[in-house]
């Protein structure tokens, strides 16, 4: 009895001695290991190249003719680089009051022409949130040793948010001249005297496109098994060729989509999605549906600084679709009312204005709208978009007053409910929610209204999800739930019984 | 009663009148802009006034070539005064402006425009070296600017001066977008050029263009040496001809010319040097036999020279050996020059040894005092018959069979 108590001391003690040398061992290696781990030999001499783009306004040269030496492109490059890169720092400077980056950009004494600006601006409690869009720059000379350049700037326009105390006091967008001599300083194309020789208030007018012939009556879409990454890995154009002929056999016409900002590359449009986007419209084309695009999902900057890029993005996809055949409309942002309080409504309502512009510039035959979030704002931008849309997820009650009241404040242009719906689930989460007969009826009555109101309408949504992302609704699992039934179609493929009301 | 009527439709129209007089002083409020003056002279108070009858003070935004500011105005009675920033007057360009009132969109513009002064005269020249010969030029800009550091609006006239050897030249120029520029072509000679340029009684300071010659032309060389004979210890000095362009001017010193020397076997030889004045020289050690060079130089992808000649006679005419310590000591000597002379210390003399016509050994010895001795040492020449041959300035003697014990 003792020899077996002893055994198993003596197996305990083994047992324990082999397992704190493993410890010391295996704590011996990792720290040997961590002190053989270091920076990468390739990233010792720095030389990698960290650049980008943060300021792209629309930049046009006129045919070079300039006096003094031919420029080269390289040389011309460098210099369209270095200006823009002048104007950037000038209006962070403004924005902030701080100098940071300008003696970059501006020679000695053009400096301190901005530094007096901005120490005036600092007494008097002045901010300037500003941004150009355009720039119509002329090489006038470029001297024989490449160090001298002089520019005209015409027709630059700048749009500028002037802040007393921090309230806003003037919002204004102006169109100027500016005669520009640049020198090659240290190897930076530097400002040395600029001079704006004429400027002007500038407003520009898009007519509006008729819209007597639209007659919308679509969906909401997303592929089921990728919701919000409609263009991603996953894309396939058989599955949505399939859904779209569902939605034409379901006696509807249009669908709506989401070009996503981030995904879609921002100001550098990732051209693989660019291409998946046409392979829909084209899918769209063949079964007979109409598309609507929505631009800017997920986008929720605004920022004045952040213009340029938003443009190119948006400059890039509607000017390579717009003469698609299955293009209905567009759709410049979804429910950007939903960031009037975090953003601000001036810069949201400023921000819409310029993409409004921008897009109606580029495509003329296409009418615009904005997918906004309720019916209170629809009359937002209402002489400026061609038809409105809003969305619908309130009591059905009321929503046969609300569209009398758009249509008594907005006679004159087509009114789209943009988005409705109702959710089938009544899970855990939500015991007490509407079943799919629930749902069924909500469409049901939907239908009559829109009816009676010959209001056009794009439901939300064709199928049930089995994941919803975060940034669609949040975290929470109530909201995701209930995000995941709003289809006609459930998980199973099967139709529910609000399919037979997905149309008239 | 038709008095009534009329007295009814003159009172309608008196209420209608007034009443219309009304709405107007609602919607706009009264504020007039009262100096007319819409150029400015850079520098000056530019205070803008207003009449109002109101008491409002609305800040009034103005935009200029740099950037954009609010002003506050202060007012006397029925005067708003707005007096525009320094910063602002004192830069040209067009000067936007903006009442910021709600009832009334009062906007307007005026210029400031630079004081009719020259300060400093801005002044940028390249390239800084050019070419003789009229084609390549140098370019002058010049931006005039005011005291407040604004450039003269255009055709501003400048003067563009430069001087050359005899020559002083000025040419006017007029501004356009705010420079005035020339090309400064050289002209035939090479020298310096000092170019300087005034507006408005204001000079620039002194800039120097160096005006190098053009690429060099043909040129001719020449040798010069002791005495003729190849005794691999005097030293011939080549020289070219004084190198010009093809304007006279003689070449930038330290242009690079090379020698190349080719002798009797085709075997190359190349020495170099740098010109002053227009002359290189280079040197290169008499061979050691007798031996013809011919000499070309170049000056590397511009120019080069004819082809000279040069012969080399022998020193040596024959040598003496003798054979002593079991023949193992082998003396070679007296080399005598050409004037029966012992030869200076340092003439290579090369010992083959041969057994069967197979090469066994090479010595290599120089000379010292005229003799050169070779040890045939016992432990790698063994005790036998060797052919020996000697080899010196190009003559070489052999001994057959020679006995070693």
């Amino acid at each position: 009895m003792v020899s077996r108590n002893k055994n198993i001391v003596r197996a305990i003690l083994i047992a324990s001695y082999l397992v704190i040398i493993a410890l010391i061992v295996s704590g011996i290696s990792a720290l040997f290991g961590y002190l053989n781990t270091g920076a990468d030999r390739s990233a010792m001499l720095h030389t990698e190249i960290k650049k980008t783009e943060q300021y792209t306004p629309k930049i046009v040269w006129t045919p070079l003719t300039n006096e003094g030496r031919p420029i080269d492109k390289n040389n011309l490059n460098a210099l369209e680089h270095d200006y823009l890169d002048a104007w950037y720092v000038k209006h962070v400077a403004y924005k902030t009051n701080t100098t940071a980056g300008i003696k970059d950009y501006y020679t000695d004494s053009a400096r301190l022409n901005l530094y007096d600006m901005i120490a005036l601006n600092t007494d008097e409690n002045i901010t300037i949130e500003s941004t150009t869009l355009e720039h119509h720059p002329t090489l006038e000379f470029f001297s024989e040793d490449g160090q001298l350049a002089v520019l005209t700037d015409n027709d630059v326009v700048e749009y500028k948010r002037v802040f007393q105390d921090v309230n806003m006091i003037l919002e204004t967008t102006e169109i100027s001249t500016y005669k520009i001599v640049m020198l090659l300083e240290d190897g930076f194309w530097r400002i040395r005297h600029l001079v704006k020789t004429a400027t002007e208030d500038y407003n520009v007018e898009h007519k509006t496109i008729s819209t007597t012939n639209l007659n919308i009556q679509g969906i909401n879409y997303y592929p089921q098994a990728t919701p919000w990454d409609m263009f991603g890995d996953s894309f396939s154009k058989d599955t949505i060729a399939k859904d779209f002929k569902i939605i034409k056999d379901a006696g509807l016409n249009t669908v709506r989509v989401f070009v996503q900002y981030e995904d879609f590359g921002k100001a550098n449009i990732n051209n693989t999605k660019l291409d998946k986007l046409k392979q829909t419209l084209d899918a769209a084309e063949t079964a007979q549906l109409d598309v609507i695009v929505t631009l800017f999902d997920f986008y929720g900057n605004y920022d004045v600084l952040d213009w340029t890029l938003n443009m190119r993005h948006a400059e890039t996809i509607v000017s390579s679709l717009k003469n698609h055949n299955a293009l209905v409309g567009w759709d410049i942002k979804n429910e950007p009312n939903l960031d009037f309080e975090s953003r601000g409504k001036t810069t949201v309502m400023a921000w819409l204005n310029t993409m409004i512009n921008l897009v109606k510039s580029i495509d003329d035959q296409h009418p615009v709208t904005i997918g906004w979030s309720n019916t209170q704002s629809a009359t937002l931008l209402k002489d400026k978009l061609d038809f409105i849309s809003f969305h619908y997820y309130e009591e059905l009650d009321d929503l046969d007053a609300a569209i009398k009241t758009l249509q008594t404040e907005i006679p004159n242009k087509a009114l789209v409910m943009g988005e409705f719906g109702e959710s089938s689930y009544d899970g855990f989460w939500n015991p007490f929610g509407s079943s799919d007969d629930d749902q069924a009826d909500y469409h049901k009555k939907a239908q009559a209204i829109i009816a009676t109101n010959n209001l056009q309408y794009v439901s939300w949504t064709l199928y049930d999800f089995s994941k919803i992302p975060k940034e669609v609704v949040g975290r929470l699992p109530w909201r995701k739930n209930a995000q995941k039934q709003f289809g006609f179609i459930d998980k199973n493929g099967a139709k529910k019984a609000s399919f037979k009301y997905i149309s008239q | 009663m038709r008095l009534k009527h009329i007295y009814i439709l003159l009172l309608g129209l008196i209420v209608l009148s007034s009443y219309t007089t009304i709405q107007d002083n609602e919607i706009t409020l009264d504020i007039k802009l009262l100096t007319t003056q819409t150029e400015f002279e850079a520098g000056s108070t530019i205070v803008l006034k207003f009449s109002t009858s109101e008491g409002i003070r609305p800040k009034l935004y103005c935009s200029s070539s740099y950037g954009s500011t609010v002003v506050t105005p202060s007012n006397e009675g029925t005067t708003l005064s707005y007096s525009i920033p320094k910063n602002i007057s004192k830069k040209t360009g067009q000067v936007h402006w903006k009442l910021l009132n709600d009832a009334t969109s009062l906007s307007g513009q005026f210029k400031i425009v630079p004081i009719q002064e020259v300060v400093s005269m801005e002044t940028y020249i390249g390239p800084p070296s050019i070419e003789a010969g009229g084609t390549d030029y140098t370019m002058l800009v010049v931006i005039p600017t005011d005291s407040l550091d604004n450039a003269l609006p255009d055709n501003t006239t400048v003067d563009a001066k430069h001087q050359f050897l005899l020559n002083e030249t000025s040419d006017a120029i007029l501004t356009k977008n705010s420079i005035a520029y020339k090309n400064i072509y050289s002209e035939e000679k090479s020298g310096r050029m000092l170019i300087s340029s005034e507006s408005k009684n204001t000079n620039s300071k002194e800039f120097t263009i160096t005006v190098f010659p053009a690429i060099p032309t043909n040129f001719k060389i020449s040798a010069l040496r002791p005495h003729n004979y190849a005794d691999g210890n005097q030293v011939t000095t080549f020289e070219t001809s004084i190198i010009k362009d093809k304007q006279n001017n003689v070449v930038s010193d330290g242009t690079y010319v090379s020698f190349y020397i080719t002798n009797e076997k085709s075997n190359s030889l190349k020495t170099s040097g740098t010109t002053i004045n227009g002359v290189a020289t280079a040197k290169m050690i008499h061979p050691d036999y007798e031996t013809q060079w011919s000499i070309k130089a170049y000056v590397d992808g511009m120019a080069e020279s004819d082809v000279i000649t040069l012969d080399y006679n022998k020193v040596i005419e024959d040598f003496e050996m003798s054979f002593s310590k079991n023949n193992r000591v082998i003396t070679v000597g007296p080399l005598q020059s050409f004037m029966k002379q012992m030869i200076p210390d340092g003439l290579l003399v090369k010992l083959l040894v041969y057994k069967d016509d197979v090469l066994l050994e090479t010595l290599h010895k120089t000379s010292i005092d005229g003799f050169v001795n070779f040890n045939l040492n016992p432990n790698s020449i063994k005790n036998d018959i060797y052919k020996i041959v000697i080899t010196t300035a190009g003559l070489e003697k052999t001994v057959n069979a020679l006995q070693l014990w």
